[in-house]
């Protein structure tokens, strides 16, 4: 049985516009997704701003119910057994809001056990370990409204694990939270991960889907376009090293002049700063454009240079400008 | 571009989308009910109060509660438009902006005004058909006039509520309550001659009690030399209202650089 | 059951936190109906009485107090919980959002009692009010059922409220056409006949009336009991379309998406 099942599931929202006289307007927030999340797997979904990952899982989450298509969570279905499926899951938003601002983070997580129908002697030891866990303990009893954003997301999170919940949903959790609060919640997601959770997890930051997922769904314009290992990802599109080059903008056409003839051979990007040219050239043989470029090193134009592979945001710049040009 | 005209420019336009703002997500009937529903059956309510105390004549009532329109709008709507930009955040790019202040300011009232005008103009021929107002001795011009000026003195204490609700989170509260005392003290219901001497000196304090006093007047055909000295002491306590409610917006603009206190909610 | 009472508890205790102990009731709960009745007497004075109408103009007025209280706190609890994202989480719980609100309406009811028992308490302190001669027992029943009525009404609305935000803003229209057809503030045989066939079905209006024979005194005690009837079967009406309602609600909420907007 898999953890989460989504089967051409479709979300068209009608909105109405005007005054005197109110247009519908419907628009297509997901079109056609689909994708089976094996259970303790941790499934990543990327994407860019609208492409549908939030509204996938509102619909997974059953907080909206799908126009069209199905979907099931550990067996039950979407439509039809949303009190079975709502005990099972636990999910946070990206953002802050969410909580009663006017009560402490240990009432506000007191009223969500009650919820979630927990038993008082479970809850007595499950919200501070939970609050320990997010490193709120020791603000258990301020009112949320004092806390910053990034402590109210950890918060969530505590919420979203009170029951044990055997799969979780987290949007976009570290958006807004510092580097060092960032590395820790992965750090818990992993663990989570470990201890046999499925995890879904959206994201926008490349470097946390491809250290922490199993697989990943890369979606667009309410539709995955790829779904794979990271690994597979960055097979699909051609492999490709990144010669990163910065020369000052007086050396430019120096190595302009050197780039030139190895059209064919490579794709370029650049970038102008105030005092510097960056260039970025993708190749599928790196020690070709190395040979190519030698002259330029030996004559000290070029200030800095370095070799590296494709990362997951290459890969998903690339994928995502490929269905853009076939949309 | 020339600063006059700027300022003429942005004094409209941000009056337009502020007030479009608040209305955006309403539907027509939504927008009638919440101008015209509470005021219509709050007057039916003292109607039939009056006449259960034995008070059988409700044209008093009913031309206190249509010459409270405007008032409604001008501290309601507008303490709502300036609350607004705090809840929904945007706030902190409008004191961050170069925008001259007494335009952005003072603008919100411009589209509130003339609601306020538009709802009378509606409420008036709804009584008489409905209540039997007799217009035949109204002097329509000084009507007109003194509505006007209700509109427009009673954006004093909507700049003033704004303020409060900027700077408070249950604000909002506070002017709900205000506009319920109106119904009490500025000569709503009853004349202010019935109300004890201390409340009758709040009421002579307020705005829009002589103004509505004096259209009262106009409607049964008062000339303008009756008139002068209300319509002169509604201009003049107006005129305090509107000054001290941008100057207090200015002066808590200023203590928020210092304290932040435009920041925090 | 035992879990169901938890629940109850701590919602009670979140809702008096949350929306109860604040400025807003203190408008709801004591200002409003002292405008009212200051206007009702006010309006008596100058129509020549001596002495206020005590039933109908102060303790009218603290039962309005009562029904905008009630009506207010419940739109804005689903107001700012949609507002500030939290509807989502709590129509994504387990519990159903019907029990939530249940519970929420009675805590609601149970504070904006406060209301009336100050009307009340002002109607005794300053104008010499006794219960001398009532039929306490009676009275007690009546009040129980204005109680219920309100809240089955209540939970009834709940629906609109938590429908879209549009039809939510209509529930506020609702509070003087229903204080002006049920007469809070008056009998309502002032009203002309036609309109009291209006508020026939509103289990407020009955509650109310079998609340005014007690407080007036009347001895006709047949059409105090054909009051309570009628308020209940009313109010009990009421509950079981709110039932019927909050299916489609459930589902109307999560097809349109609108649980988390602004």
């Amino acid at each position: 049985m898999n953890a989460i099942e989504a089967t051409t599931l479709k979300k068209v929202f009608v909105n109405r516009r005007g005054f005197w006289q109110q247009k519908r307007k419907s628009t297509v927030a997901v079109e056609n997704v689909s994708f089976q999340v094996d259970q303790g797997e941790l499934f990543g979904v990327l994407g860019p701003n609208g492409a549908g990952k939030t509204t996938t899982v509102k619909m997974l989450t059953t907080i909206l119910l799908p126009t069209c298509g199905s979907g099931s969570i550990l067996g039950f279905d979407l439509a039809k057994q949303t009190v079975e499926i709502r005990k099972r899951i636990g999910f946070t938003f990206g953002g802050s809001r969410g909580l009663y601002s006017r009560l402490t983070a240990k009432e506000n997580l007191q009223y969500f056990a009650e919820l979630y129908a927990l038993k008082p002697d479970y809850s007595r030891k499950r919200i501070p370990e939970m609050l320990e866990m997010v490193g709120l303990l020791s603000r258990a009893d301020d009112r949320v409204e004092t806390f910053s954003s990034g402590m109210q997301q950890r918060l969530h999170l505590a919420r979203a694990l009170l029951h044990d919940p055997e799969v979780l949903f987290l949007d976009e959790p570290t958006v807004g939270i510092d580097p060092v609060g960032a590395r820790e919640l992965r750090q818990t997601i992993r663990a989570l991960k470990q201890s046999g959770k499925t995890v879904l997890l959206t994201t926008h930051y490349m470097a946390e889907a491809e250290d922490l997922c199993d697989r990943i769904a890369i979606v667009n314009h309410g539709k995955v376009i790829a779904l794979d290992t990271p690994t597979a990802l960055r097979k699909r599109i051609r492999p490709e090293s990144v010669i990163e080059i910065t020369v000052s903008l007086d050396k430019a056409s120096t190595i302009e002049q050197l780039i030139k003839p190895l059209d064919g051979k490579l794709r370029v990007e650049s970038r102008v700063t105030e005092n510097e040219h960056h260039y970025s050239l993708y190749t599928p043989a790196p020690e070709s454009i190395l040979e190519a470029l030698a002259p330029s090193l030996q004559a000290k134009v070029i200030q800095g240079l370095q070799v590296r592979n494709q990362t997951m945001e290459d890969v998903y710049i690339a994928l995502i400008g490929e269905s853009e040009r076939d949309a | 571009m020339n600063p006059v005209k700027r300022w003429i420019r942005l004094y409209f336009i941000q009056a337009w989308f502020s007030y479009r703002a608040l209305f955006a997500w309403s539907t027509p009937f939504n927008y009638i009910a919440s101008k015209l529903g509470f005021p219509f059956f709050s007057m039916l309510l003292f109607i039939f109060l009056g006449q259960s105390v034995g008070l059988n004549d409700p044209v008093y009532i009913v031309i206190g509660n249509i010459l409270l329109l405007p008032s409604l709008n001008g501290v309601m709507g507008i303490s709502m438009t300036i609350g607004g930009e705090k809840q929904f955040g945007a706030l902190s790019y409008l004191l961050g902006s170069p925008a001259p202040r007494s335009a952005v300011f003072i603008g919100r009232a411009f589209f509130h005004i003339i609601d306020g005008f538009i709802a009378v103009l509606v409420a008036l021929p709804i009584a008489i058909l409905v209540f039997h107002l007799d217009l035949s001795q109204t002097n329509f011009l000084l009507l007109a006039l003194c509505v006007l000026l209700v509109c427009i003195t009673s954006t004093g204490l909507g700049f003033i509520m704004g303020v409060v609700t900027l700077l408070s989170r249950d604000g909002w509260m506070i002017t709900s309550t205000l506009a319920l005392a109106f119904y009490v003290l500025i000569g709503v219901n009853f004349p202010i001659e019935a109300l004890p001497g201390w409340l009758r000196g709040i009421s002579l304090s307020l705005p829009m009690t002589r103004g509505i006093q004096a259209a009262r007047m106009a409607l049964a055909g008062a000339d303008f030399a009756t008139l002068a000295p209300l319509i002169a002491g509604e201009i003049i306590i107006g005129a305090a209202y509107i000054l001290f409610g941008f100057a207090l917006f200015r002066g808590v603009e200023q203590i928020s650089f210092r304290n932040g206190a435009l920041d925090n909610l | 059951m035992r879990d169901t009472l938890r629940f109850a508890l701590r919602q009670i205790s979140v809702q008096l936190q949350i929306r109860t102990f604040n400025l807003y009731s203190l408008l709801l709960f004591f200002i409003q109906p002292a405008i009212f009745s200051a206007v009702g007497m006010i309006l008596s004075r100058a129509a020549g009485n001596a002495k206020p109408d005590l039933i109908y103009t102060v303790i009218g007025g603290g039962i309005l107090g009562m029904w905008s209280g009630m009506l207010f706190t419940s739109t804005y609890d689903i107001r700012s919980d949609r507002r500030d994202g939290i509807l989502e989480l709590l129509v994504a719980s387990p519990t159903p959002l019907r029990r939530i609100e249940y519970v929420r309406t009675f805590t609601n009811i149970a504070a904006s009692l406060v209301s009336l028992l100050m009307a009340i308490g002002a109607a005794i302190a300053i104008f010499g009010f006794t219960f001398a001669g009532m039929n306490i027992l009676l009275l007690l029943l009546a009040v129980g059922l204005l109680l219920y009525s309100l809240w089955c009404l209540g939970v009834f609305l709940a629906n609109f409220l938590a429908w879209s935000r549009l039809s939510g803003s209509l529930v506020d229209f609702l509070e003087l056409p229903i204080a002006f057809l049920c007469g809070f503030m008056y009998p309502i045989r002032v009203l002309p006949e036609w309109l009291q066939w209006i508020s026939v079905v509103v289990p407020v209006r009955w509650a109310l009336q079998a609340l005014d024979s007690i407080l007036l005194k009347t001895t006709k005690l047949d059409n105090y009991w054909f009051f309570i009837s009628m308020s209940f079967i009313t109010a009990t009406l009421f509950w079981l379309l709110s039932v019927w309602f909050n299916r489609k609600v459930d589902d109307h909420i999560r097809i349109t998406g609108e649980l988390s907007s602004i």
